[in-house]
């Protein structure tokens, strides 16, 4: 079935120079530019050691935004070490030899004590029965070696450079899947963000080490203070028994008070290589002078082997499992179905399957659920969660209005996945899908960051920055009853786990005041 | 309009010196039409999308205070419940269709509706735009999907510990009679009738008391103009009867709160008086609050974050009101530690009125704000946007061009004149909620407590 919705060309600023009988400067360096014009003229470049570019020249206000995806996230973990490709992602603010540093080799001795201290001070804690008074006396040296090391760090020298050169956006996420790092900056600081940011990868010094440990672990707490992310968390603990998708990417409290600056140092070396990453460079730059600059700093970083990244299969899961979770707040429900992943072509029929059941306020659950029987605040769908790389869930996300429960918008929730075998969806549904996927793909190319992101972040976990368009393609191959096999086949019982939030049985928290003939 | 980003002198040595930036963004045109309606259009034909926003003068302070939650609520169905034209389903079924979009959304002081449509659906969106604008429908089923859903948001809104312990400090700090610290009801929504919504469209929902701004791929400004003088031009302009709003009543004497709930991280929230909108003090009081909460090198973030490890979440920041607004200090942490948070946060308001601000760390402020305004014009429609915005707040003509010179005229002297008139730690409203069995000292050490009870 074809898209009605025939596009224009998507004309950038700048014109591209197709079928130009010369090449363009970039190309002349190496380079290859997309000529296709369906998709923006992206050029690509890969050092020798395996670091990918993906640069996009874009002009209406003189800024660029830089997006690096590496290919590690919390799922390439060890056991008993969760949390530690996020920790790491923490320390990579931390600088490096020379930036944050006084003088590293004096520096270095005193990191050295340090976790000399912490490991002692870990070691005691870790025991069945910790003795009070030493582990005092334990953490009163780390406290005193860490003032020491802390003379001769610069104090976030790292951010306050990004903040003169007039950062916009800095930031950093860690997922189960990846690692990135963002920032966007006036264009004029291209070449100082190829050294800043060379120098961060080749020689990061990973100092502060245990107070950002002590940050980390009031994330966790602020995510343990959150329904939502504490519904995620128990989805994804519960669905996963075999493959590391179960580790919260946060990490286990008690894996977070037991990792080193050393084990950092173990994970930044294994998988922090130029051969594990894609940049994006994308806004009011030239490619060839992206492509010199990247050159001249990042060519001596190291490419290294990769491990394999091959983790325990999650088996089928042949039951069905219900998990209630005890916190003060209003019912939700979180389902959770195993999908196949996206080496199957059927992660494409159940990516249509979620945008037709909960695309919009056309879409199947809102028009039945929402509104119709009335159930429920919002009934949401998404098609992988929590990540890309291995097989992944099909995920329904709902909250019961009141008086209605949770069960009552499971049961309706599950009634409308049936009802797909013998209502297959119609034609406008799936077009209207399509349709917004293609006004998606022109929207994201409004954005430099948004679109930085996507094209880095689907080249290293994808394998191809064209996977949205790729994406949407597969989709329009759909038939309807694509769309019914994969519901039947794989949002059954059995392959379902279903977390309820639920308020604490002692005391449910009183309703709203004020309540005028309201159902309690 | 024209502003330079200053060169970056001072950075390690091994950074390229770079020089100034002589940026001019496009300035797009504005139009009255006879009717009042102001509109801003700025012609962008790098990708074939139109973007438009009505900035409509209300907002959820001008409610009564019977009425709380009338704006939201009539906002919330411009679209969603139909209009004259256009029935309801027909609307979200020819939007869904094309992968467009019509928005209306509510804050404070303002109310918007915005658009998104590709150029080729540009005329058929715009229509259904302009019906909603002008004549929502409040069809009933729709509404009474609507108030469902707003009274289970007022249920809900304890769900997440730290939204609810910023806006219960608000709240307590401006009084829970006062507009700016008002909170919806469930009597307040539930009662609402059509004649209630339709009343309150006919107030506010007047030309002249809108601004639309658009960017996109029209063609030219003078065609997009045409067409909407064409949907709009016939609306009838009419008196809007915009509520005084009392003057605020805040009490600058040390007030502590606490709602005691069992939860792993404990919020704390500080509020002083702020300033009123147009006061020129804002660019001081920006530039010192840089310095003091605003982002990953400040005293806040690089001590209690940094160097102590007791938060995640820690910042400053200051809101601007008609009326005094507020200037707000945040921290998440265990409850074993609150007091060393709560004692440093204090410790740095104070700090920063006593010692003088060193030159580079205030250079560095300035610098972080003025090389980063570019970033306000990031898109075609975000530049025009900020203009209508501008306009909407009632700030002069030609604030954004001389935003980054008042901002460099900040020197150590204005800082710390800034810091000792507007930081009055001693005088804060401290709003903590966290599990208090775990707190390392009383609350008490901190002032006279009122334990608040949830609800």
């Amino acid at each position: 079935m074809r898209s009605t919705a025939l596009l224009p060309l998507m004309v950038m600023m700048c014109a591209p120079l197709y079928g130009a009988a010369t090449a363009t400067p970039a190309e002349k360096l190496g380079a290859v530019i997309e000529k296709d014009p369906k998709y923006p003229p992206v050029v690509s470049y890969t050092l020798k050691n395996g670091l990918r570019l993906l640069i996009l020249e874009k002009k209406f206000v003189p800024t660029v935004s830089f997006t690096m995806i590496f290919n590690v996230g919390n799922v390439d973990g060890e056991p008993g070490k969760t949390g530690l490709a996020h920790l790491m992602e923490h320390m990579a603010f931390k600088g490096t030899k020379t930036i944050n540093s006084t003088g590293f080799e004096k520096e270095k001795l005193a990191l050295a004590k340090v976790e000399d201290a912490a490991k002692a001070m870990i070691a005691e804690e870790s025991k069945p029965s910790p003795d009070p008074a030493k582990l005092d006396k334990l953490r009163k040296k780390l406290d005193a070696e860490e003032k020491e090391a802390d003379k001769y760090a610069v104090k976030d020298e790292y951010w306050k450079i990004y903040n003169e050169l007039g950062e916009s956006g800095m930031n950093a996420m860690t997922s189960t899947d990846y690692t990135g790092y963002v920032v966007s900056l006036p264009s004029n600081r291209l070449e100082a963000w190829m050294i800043i940011e060379s120098d961060r990868f080749k020689n990061a010094v990973l100092r502060e080490f245990y107070r950002e440990r002590s940050v980390v672990m009031e994330e966790r707490r602020m995510g343990e203070s959150d329904p939502n992310r504490l519904m995620w968390l128990t989805l994804f603990t519960n669905a996963f028994a075999a493959h590391p998708y179960h580790n919260p990417t946060i990490g286990w409290m008690d894996d977070l008070k037991r990792l080193t600056r050393s084990d950092a140092e173990q994970f930044f070396k294994t998988f922090y290589a130029p051969n594990n990453a894609t940049l994006s460079v994308v806004g009011d730059v030239k490619p060839e002078e992206v492509i010199k600059l990247a050159e001249k700093y990042f060519a001596s970083w190291t490419k290294q082997p990769l491990p394999q990244r091959e983790y325990t299969k999650e088996p089928p899961q042949k039951s069905e499992k219900r998990v209630s979770v005890f916190f003060s707040a209003k019912p939700t429900l979180r389902m959770g179905f195993h999908n196949p992943g996206y080496g199957s072509p059927d992660i494409y029929a159940l990516t249509m399957l979620s945008e037709i059941l909960s695309g919009g306020k056309t879409s199947r659950f809102y028009r039945n659920i929402v509104e119709g029987k009335q159930l429920a605040l919002y009934v949401n769908a998404y098609p992988s969660i929590p990540g890309d790389r291995y097989p992944s869930l099909f995920v329904v996300v709902a909250a019961p209005k009141a008086p209605h429960t949770s069960e009552e918008v499971e049961d309706a929730i599950m009634a409308e996945i049936a009802r797909l075998r013998t209502e297959p969806p119609t034609q406008w549904e799936m077009e209207k899908v399509l349709n917004n996927y293609e006004a998606a793909l022109i929207g994201q190319l409004e954005s430099n960051p948004g679109l930085g992101m996507s094209l880095a972040n689907n080249q290293q976990i994808h394998g191809d920055w064209k996977f949205d368009w790729n994406l949407t393609d597969e989709l329009r191959k759909l038939k309807p009853e694509d769309i019914s096999r994969v519901a039947a086949e794989y949002l059954t019982r059995d392959n379902k786990t279903v977390v309820f939030l639920r308020e604490p049985e002692a005391s449910a928290a009183p309703a709203a005041s004020g309540a005028k003939g309201e159902k309690k | 309009m024209a502003f330079s980003i200053s060169p970056t002198w001072g950075l390690r040595p091994n950074l390229p010196k770079t020089g100034g930036m002589d940026f001019k963004p496009p300035k797009g045109s504005r139009h009255v039409l006879e009717n009042g309606l102001v509109v801003y259009l700025l012609k962008d034909n790098t990708l074939p999308v139109a973007h438009v926003t009505a900035i409509v003068k209300t907002g959820k302070i001008y409610d009564t205070k019977e009425k709380i939650g009338l704006g939201e609520f009539a906002v919330g169905l411009l679209k969603d419940g139909g209009t004259v034209k256009y029935k309801s389903d027909d609307i979200d079924k020819t939007l869904e269709f094309l992968g467009a979009s019509i928005e209306p959304s509510i804050a404070a002081e303002e109310a918007r509706v915005n658009m998104f449509a590709l150029k080729k659906d540009l005329d058929k969106v715009l229509d259904i735009y302009a019906s909603v604008l002008m004549e929502p429908a409040f069809e009933d089923d729709k509404t009474a999907i609507k108030k469902a859903e707003a009274l289970e948001m007022i249920r809900r809104r304890n769900d997440d510990p730290a939204r609810e312990a910023q806006r219960e400090a608000v709240r307590h700090f401006y009084g829970a009679d006062h507009p700016y610290g008002w909170r919806t009801e469930l009597t307040t929504v539930e009662p609402l009738t059509k004649d209630d919504l339709k009343a309150y469209h006919a107030n506010y929902f007047r030309p002249n008391n809108i601004i639309l701004a658009a960017a996109g791929d029209f063609g030219s400004e003078e065609a997009f103009l045409t067409k909407l003088k064409e949907k709009f031009g016939g609306w009838a302009k009419g008196d809007v009867k915009l509520p005084v709003i009392p003057p605020v009543k805040i009490d600058e004497k040390r007030q502590v709160y606490l709602i005691d709930r069992d939860i792993s991280q404990t919020s704390l929230v500080m509020l002083l008086k702020g300033v009123k909108r147009h006061d020129p003090l804002e660019f001081p009081l920006f530039i010192t609050n840089e310095i003091l909460g605003g982002g990953s090198s400040s005293r806040l973030y690089t001590e209690i974050r940094s160097r102590m490890g007791l938060a995640y979440v820690v910042y400053s920041y200051f809101a601007k009101r008609p009326d005094y607004g507020f200037i707000n200090a945040y921290c998440g942490t265990k409850p074993e530690t609150y007091s060393q948070a709560l004692s440093e946060m204090l410790r740095q308001f104070e700090l920063i009125k006593t010692k003088p601000v060193p030159a580079d760390e205030i250079k560095r402020a300035k610098d972080s704000v003025i090389n980063s305004f570019v970033f306000r014009f990031a898109t075609p429609f975000d530049l025009i946007s900020e203009r209508a915005l501008y306009e909407h707040y009632a700030y002069a003509p030609d604030y954004l061009d001389t935003y980054v010179e008042n901002m460099a005229k900040v020197d150590q002297k204005a800082v710390l004149e800034t810091a000792q008139k507007m930081y009055k730690p001693a005088d804060a409203q401290i709003f903590v909620l966290g599990n208090s069995k775990k707190f390392d000292k009383p609350l008490s050490t901190f002032g006279e407590v009122i334990e608040v009870k949830e609800d």
